[in-house]
């Protein structure tokens, strides 16, 4: 009876689907043989100006690996120009300029000089050989050890530095620049819409090249809306290190006291000075190539429910190979002796932020799998309840390779307080597991062939709460030149991870529109 | 029974796409709130997500490569 029943449902199941396809392949059938009125895609040219001002604080610095401070501040300005090259056709350029000062990255090269001249940079170094680090200072300072023969505590010029203050290192401010480049074709009937991009970026650490397509194909009165996207990235990493496998790089064996660190005391965990030797980073293994391929397929469909209701899919298969780790991210295994440069008396307390002038010195970089497969998949609802209220409603599960598992929720309540401006509250919960190769400061052995630190890859759950005001001059009143105001934005959000990190966001955006053709 | 109970309010959930809304009748669906894609100032809070967590994509926007984040 269980059976038949089952049987009878899948056939239900079937007949429903095939009657379903059919409709809509008919409908489509019928409004492809209808001539209608041509609008253009996009009437005006329209200047999209954005501004950002993000800024974060944390506890857990894959840097310094997995412990002290996270500040992070970024300034961002970007501008979006969309232009109509005909009825057809658009052409949108987006270039943006992101200035970022970053407690962390300064880290890179944690030492300061404490001599007497107050040299901030670190140029205590043996000035007759190349010494480096990813931010070194220029030479000229004090030159106490050196000569190719290890210096003693007597000539030691004593360096400090801590995981939980920024450095002065070159890598504490830095700009990423970003150009995004895209043409977009619709068909006749604008049922069809196909497009290609460009898009270059350029920082300090990461040079990335992309390029990618998308059809869109609507049908059924453009009640469904299918569309395929497709991407690939062809990125590379600079190979900066951090300063100490900088050094044993360059010079091997007795980087120690050559070159960067010449006249430095290394101390053990009691705090005594030890032969400079004893400390050498055999778990570091350059890189021999740093680039990072992602390709990915993206697949979405939407559908318009009813006059108030409509919905979307989202589904992405992400594939990335070659360098998936951070070169600069310092590991710290359990099974190895530890060693510093500093202040003696702050190694008892090196994890906490009462830490004012130590450094331990690292024993590896992060190490992680060369390929990771991902997949995501999401669902949007939009339901528009009445002429104040909208509630906009998106869950997305995502699952990868590495082991990590995540849930978000983001719900949007945007008010319409008048014709002109909409206030929009925000509310979205993140969740997500650690990767397989996860391992707090201290817990990796060095026996392990996969490891980070980087506490974006552990479990934690994220809330962020927002805010935004729009403006809407929808008879563009406001003139600057030949624009006209269309819309002014502003945003805030505040968001909170359980492992301690926080931030703040605050956004603006000016879309200006040409005038009539 | 109840995957096939689910599966048949899907198919009717679907079947109702089949009353398909006119233009003229789309002027709830086509307000800019009703976007089916991440909300335009949205658009710096996703790029400092997929730095600072390990999930990305499946929101018709960045998926994964193009910066040193995760």
């Amino acid at each position: 009876m269980r059976m038949q029943l089952r049987d009878h449902m899948k056939k239900i199941l079937i007949y429903t689907f095939g009657i379903f396809g059919f409709v809509n392949i008919a409908n489509a059938q019928i409004i492809d043989t209808t001539k209608v009125y041509k609008k253009r895609v996009l009437e005006n040219t329209e200047i999209d100006l954005l501004m950002s001002m993000y800024s974060q604080d944390g506890v857990h610095s894959p840097v310094n690996g997995g412990i002290g401070t996270e500040q992070l501040s970024d300034r961002t300005t970007a501008i979006v120009i969309s232009i109509p090259l005909n009825a057809d056709d658009v052409l949108t350029v987006d270039a943006g300029i992101s200035a970022y000062t970053s407690a962390s990255s300064s880290n890179i090269n944690p030492w300061m000089s404490n001599n007497s001249n107050g040299l901030k940079s670190v140029s205590w170094g043996n000035k007759g050989l190349n010494a480096s680090g990813a931010s070194h200072g220029s030479g000229g300072g004090v030159n106490t050890g050196g000569g190719g023969t290890p210096s003693g505590p007597q000539n030691a010029i004593n360096p400090t530095g801590t995981p939980w203050l920024a450095s002065s290192g070159a890598s504490r401010g830095e700009q990423l620049n970003t150009i995004l480049t895209n043409y977009s074709h619709s068909s006749d009937d604008r049922n069809q819409l196909w497009g290609a991009n460009l898009f270059f970026s350029d920082e300090f650490t990461y040079t990335s090249f992309g390029f990618g397509g998308n059809f869109t194909k609507l049908f059924n009165e453009k009640n469904t809306e299918v569309g395929f996207k497709g991407s690939v990235f062809l990125d590379q990493w600079r190979k900066i290190y951090p300063t100490e496998f900088k050094e044993y790089l360059q010079i091997g064996n007795g980087f120690q006291y050559l070159g960067y660190f010449a006249g430095v005391s290394i101390l053990n965990n009691s705090g005594n000075v030890i032969t400079s030797t004893d400390y050498l980073p055999l778990g570091f293994k350059p890189w021999d190539k740093s680039g990072r391929e992602s390709y990915s397929m993206s697949f979405y469909a939407s559908q318009i429910i009813n006059q108030r209701f409509q919905g979307a899919l989202f589904f992405d298969l992400v594939m990335q190979q070659g360098k998936l780790s951070t070169p600069y991210h310092r590991i710290y295994f359990a099974d190895k002796p530890k060693y510093y440069i500093g202040t003696a008396s702050d190694i008892a307390n090196y994890t906490s932020p009462t830490n004012k002038g130590v450094y331990q010195l690292a024993d590896a970089i992060e190490t992680l799998p060369n390929v990771r497969f991902k997949l995501p998949l999401g669902v949007r609802m939009n339901y528009y309840l009445n002429e104040t209220f909208v509630l906009r409603g998106y869950y997305r599960y995502y699952i990868d390779t590495w082991g990590l598992n995540a849930h978000t929720v983001n719900l949007d309540l945007p008010v319409k307080l008048s014709q002109s401006f909409t206030l929009t509250p925000s509310y979205r919960f993140y969740s997500q597991n650690q990767v397989k190769y996860f391992g707090p400061y201290e817990s990796h052995v060095s026996t392990e062939q996969y490891f980070t630190s980087d506490y974006d890859l552990s479990k934690f759950n994220a809330t962020q709460y927002s805010m935004a005001l729009n403006y809407t001059d929808i008879f563009t009143k406001f003139k600057l030149g030949s624009l006209g105001l269309k819309n002014i934005n502003l945003r805030y959000s505040h968001y909170d991870r359980t492992d301690g990190l926080n931030a703040d966001i605050f956004s603006l955006g000016v879309k200006f529109v040409g005038g009539e053709k | 029974m109840k995957r096939n109970i689910l599966l048949l309010m899907f198919a009717l959930f679907l079947l109702s796409s089949c009353v398909a809304v006119k233009e003229y009748k789309k002027v709830y669906v086509n307000d800019p709130d009703m976007k089916l894609s991440s909300l335009e100032n949205e658009r710096y809070e996703s790029t400092f997500q997929v730095y600072r967590e390990g999930a990305s994509g499946a929101n018709g926007g960045k998926t994964g490569g193009g910066c040193g984040c995760n």
